[in-house]
């Protein structure tokens, strides 16, 4: 029965108004801009505004993309762009496997009214040839799912911003007043790696503030019941325990770990070897500081902002102020 | 309870600098005064003088911190 449409009249005519696919590719490439992985990386590092989306479908997505990528697959392009990106004057940045299925989405998306779109050249698979960093998803078990589910109703956060949390690693500087706090919500909020670094023990005099530690925990290293606690709000965080003082000599191997340095520590000389080696380590570190009824609290970034010997140049003389 | 109010800010940030989301508090110094139960905030500037990261720097590595607390002799 087939036969009967395939009269040479009806192929013909089909050849007459059919585009190859090399000619579509061709069209498409004659509109759309590319940029390889380094000018796209370039983009990404210099905190200018872009929305980079891969358009594959989700398995490959999840089986490793760009970090800064969005997925929304190719079907769905056209339905969902609109909420990825509100000023159709954005750079957006286009990319699949190797950059045919995304030259095709570029164009649509030029079509629709958006006026910057580039195509990665190359797409998934010449960035990974480039050595440049991709990020793998774990899927998300049913209880992640439901833990974090208020996360995930927030823009900022999302299932994205929480997959980040738990990839992330954060070191804690002191597991006493500032620590406590600070360990017991970045363990809730779903941080997958926690270093807690002290070498005290748990005093009766620390429980009054130190909320990381019960009574039954007195005489117990602090990053022994530290641990516990956080084990206990979320078992999905590791906990590393580092039960020492942070020192000149363990300073730099222990920060080069982490993403992030929170400083809870309680004394002068600390504050200035934490200041030194973030610098030095180009580690952005949480800062805080209390003394009685006052606190404060900053952030200092390498190159972006000052640091703390740019606050405090000369510390003050040792016994004038209480640690 | 103190301790708990700046570390949460604390928390806060760092939460804020791993999403790459808002305004960190980079260039800014919080302050909190728990009594007159107030929140200042000043503005900070990097010292192009500072021993560390000014644009003469003299501290270039951690061999100033070597006998514990020498760091405190660097003015």
């Amino acid at each position: 029965m087939w036969g009967n449409h395939y009269s040479p009249d009806r192929k013909w005519g089909n050849i007459l108004t059919m585009k190859t696919l090399k000619e579509m590719l061709a069209e498409a490439r004659r509109v759309v801009p590319e940029e390889g992985p380094a000018d796209l990386e370039r983009r990404l590092k210099s905190g200018d505004k872009v929305v980079v989306i891969d358009v594959r479908d989700p398995d490959e997505f999840r089986d490793g993309h760009i970090e800064a990528a969005n997925n929304i697959s190719r079907g769905f392009l056209e339905f969902r762009i609109g909420t990825a990106v509100t000023d159709p004057n954005t750079p957006i940045v286009l990319y699949c496997q190797t950059g045919l299925r995304s030259v095709l989405a570029a164009k649509a998306l030029r079509e629709l009214g958006y006026t910057t779109v580039i195509n990665l050249q190359g797409g998934y698979q010449k960035w990974v040839q480039s050595g440049l960093p991709v990020v793998r998803e774990v899927p998300m078990t049913p209880d992640q799912i439901q833990r974090y589910s208020r996360h995930f109703l927030l823009a900022q956060v999302g299932d994205k911003g929480q997959r980040r949390l738990l990839r992330s690693k954060v070191l804690l500087i002191g597991a006493g007043g500032l620590g406590s706090p600070i360990g017991l919500y970045l363990a809730a909020a779903g941080v997958g790696t926690l270093g807690l670094m002290d070498g005290d023990v748990v005093d009766i005099t620390n429980l009054q503030r130190q909320v990381l530690h019960t009574t039954a925990d007195i005489g117990k290293a602090k990053v022994e019941s530290g641990t516990r606690t956080i084990k206990a709000i979320n078992p999905d965080v590791n906990v590393i325990a580092l039960p020492m003082r942070i020192t000149v000599d363990n300073v730099m191997d222990v920060i080069t770990d982490y993403d992030l340095i929170v400083d809870g520590s309680d004394n002068f000389e600390t504050r200035y070897l934490v200041n030194d080696a973030c610098y030095l380590a180009g580690k952005t570190n949480v800062h805080g500081s209390i003394f009685q009824f006052e606190g404060m609290a900053t952030v200092f970034v390498p190159n972006e902002g000052p640091c703390y010997r740019c606050l405090y140049p000369t510390p003050p003389p040792p016994g004038l102020v209480p640690s | 309870m103190l301790p708990g109010v700046v570390g949460l800010v604390q928390a806060t940030e760092a939460v804020k600098l791993l999403l790459g989301i808002g305004e960190p508090l980079v260039g800014r110094l919080l302050t909190y005064d728990a009594l007159g139960m107030r929140f200042r905030e000043v503005k900070l500037r990097r010292d192009p003088k500072c021993p560390l990261c000014g644009t003469s720097p003299t501290i270039k590595d951690l061999s100033i911190h070597v006998d514990g607390g020498a760091a405190c002799a660097i003015g």
